[in-house]
């Protein structure tokens, strides 16, 4: 069976990016009016900034999905002009790598709750390489860097880990899901009986 | 030559689109090590005046989108400014301990994001999809089944959204929209995804076959229907923004406006 990505799994990655990058602009806004108070608290749902890549990678299970389904979110954030501009853009490669290193490294293998918590996880890791050089985050009080760090991770381990993996539980029920995945072994095995 | 251009557009939508990403994605670098206060302010000012002469969007959109903007940087400033670290004090109250460095660096990151801010919105309303993703495929050699699905996916948008508009009025016909209570809204919001998502991935996998079936992934020998190059559009657009970003730094190392030549220091 070919890992390579066809014109289905791109175009179906794609389309369920879009979906995502729809959520991602209007949760823009609300996201930015919670940053006034300063404490921190809009760090709670940027977890669902990273929410594409596990969600595609764990319909689609092939090699690359989660980076092309970050990297179109965050392309069509810029193209419809979301709040922030151009810098979506280069946050969208960070966290699509980090969220697909992690399925890489167990080979394109396990799908199962962990290792979504962890893709999710990874993606939130990324994003701070890019807060450090744009925000200063290092130059915050102690205390608003501690809440910073332990929001978002929790906010990812809930949005993108828990809700993702349950996300795709259901649409497994309604059958889209076997459309587009690559057939598996079982399935193989189920022909040889 | 198949022209995809409107006749009433402003002059920045002629500019090659892959170069005017690639430029602008180059900015964002480049801004990224800027820690010069004054270099920020006189930039900020320069891509505002930029944007206000080429945006492509109606006076009040631009208008609301300005506003909405310059407030994400009010807010982008905020924690910094708040609780940043910083020796030289100005106000103390509780948590919040504002000094000339937390000051200064807020200020510096406000500008930061203003000026992000501008460029996307001088991308995004100048910039239609379609040139832009054929000029991916010529000038950047994107192979054409990823610019081909892009575009492809952005058609389903409208009909994702009407999609949306049926959902809602046939659970208000049943009374679904009534509940209330945290409980119900997860129940709402993952009855929309599911349906949504679940009827966008058999539309695009109905399409994305047909589209194989009519070659749209094929590489080799591939004609465009829309040829895409380059025009003095280019050079006037690569000149302004390099004459922006020197001449925003040769301005501001002459005349500083404010003694904070970099927010990164920890004394003045």
């Amino acid at each position: 069976m070919s890992k390579r990505l066809k014109l289905t799994d791109i175009l179906v990655t794609i389309v369920i990016a879009i979906v995502f990058g729809l959520i991602y602009k209007i949760s823009g806004p609300l996201y930015d009016i919670v940053k006034i108070l300063g404490f921190q608290a809009e760090q709670l749902t940027y977890g669902i900034y990273f929410i594409a890549a596990p969600v595609a990678m764990l319909i689609i299970r092939k090699p690359g999905v989660a980076l092309l389904a970050e990297v179109a979110a965050a392309m069509m954030e810029v193209l419809f002009a979301g709040s922030g501009g151009i810098i979506n853009f280069y946050y969208g490669i960070i966290q699509g790598a980090f969220s697909e290193i992690i399925f890489l490294i167990f080979a394109y293998k396990k799908f199962n709750l962990p290792v979504t918590i962890l893709s999710g996880l990874a993606a939130a890791v990324g994003s701070y390489i890019l807060d450090y050089y744009y925000g200063y985050l290092v130059d915050l009080a102690g205390w608003n860097i501690l809440l910073n760090v332990v929001f978002r991770f929790l906010g990812t381990m809930v949005i993108s880990g828990f809700i993702a993996y349950f996300l795709v539980k259901a649409l497994e029920k309604t059958g889209v899901t076997n459309l587009v995945r690559p057939a598996s072994k079982d399935d193989y095995d189920v022909l040889n009986k | 030559m198949n022209s995809y251009l409107n006749p009433n557009q402003k002059w920045l939508a002629r500019v090659n689109p892959t170069l005017k990403f690639l430029t602008i994605a180059a900015i964002f670098m480049i801004y990224l090590f800027v820690h010069n206060f004054n270099v920020m302010l006189v930039s900020s000012f320069a891509f505002f005046i930029f944007y206000l002469f080429c945006n492509g969007f109606s006076r009040k959109l631009s208008f609301w989108l300005v506003t909405m903007t310059f407030i994400l940087s009010v807010f982008s400033a905020s924690a910094m400014v708040f609780f940043g670290k910083g020796t030289h004090m100005l106000f103390e109250w509780h948590f919040m301990t504002i000094s000339i460095e937390s000051m200064t660096r807020g200020l510096h990151l406000g500008l930061r994001t203003f000026v992000y801010g501008m460029l996307g919105l001088i991308f995004a309303s100048t910039t239609e999809p379609v040139p832009f993703f054929y000029s991916c495929m010529q000038q950047l050699r994107i192979p054409p089944k990823y610019a081909y699905s892009f575009l492809a996916a952005f058609r389903l948008i409208p009909i994702m959204i009407e999609e949306y508009r049926i959902i809602r009025a046939a659970m208000k016909v049943r009374g679904m929209s009534e509940e209330k209570g945290l409980l119900a809204f997860y129940r709402r919001v993952k009855r929309y995804a599911i349906i949504l998502l679940a009827q966008a991935i058999r539309r695009a996998q109905r399409i994305a076959v047909a589209m194989e079936a009519k070659q749209f992934s094929m590489v080799k020998k591939r004609t465009y229907y829309y040829k895409i190059g380059f025009s003095r559009y280019d050079l006037i657009f690569t000149t302004l923004i390099l004459f922006i970003i020197i001449g925003a730094w040769i301005f501001s190392s002459y005349v500083p406006l404010t003694p904070y030549n970099n927010v990164l220091e920890r004394s003045y």
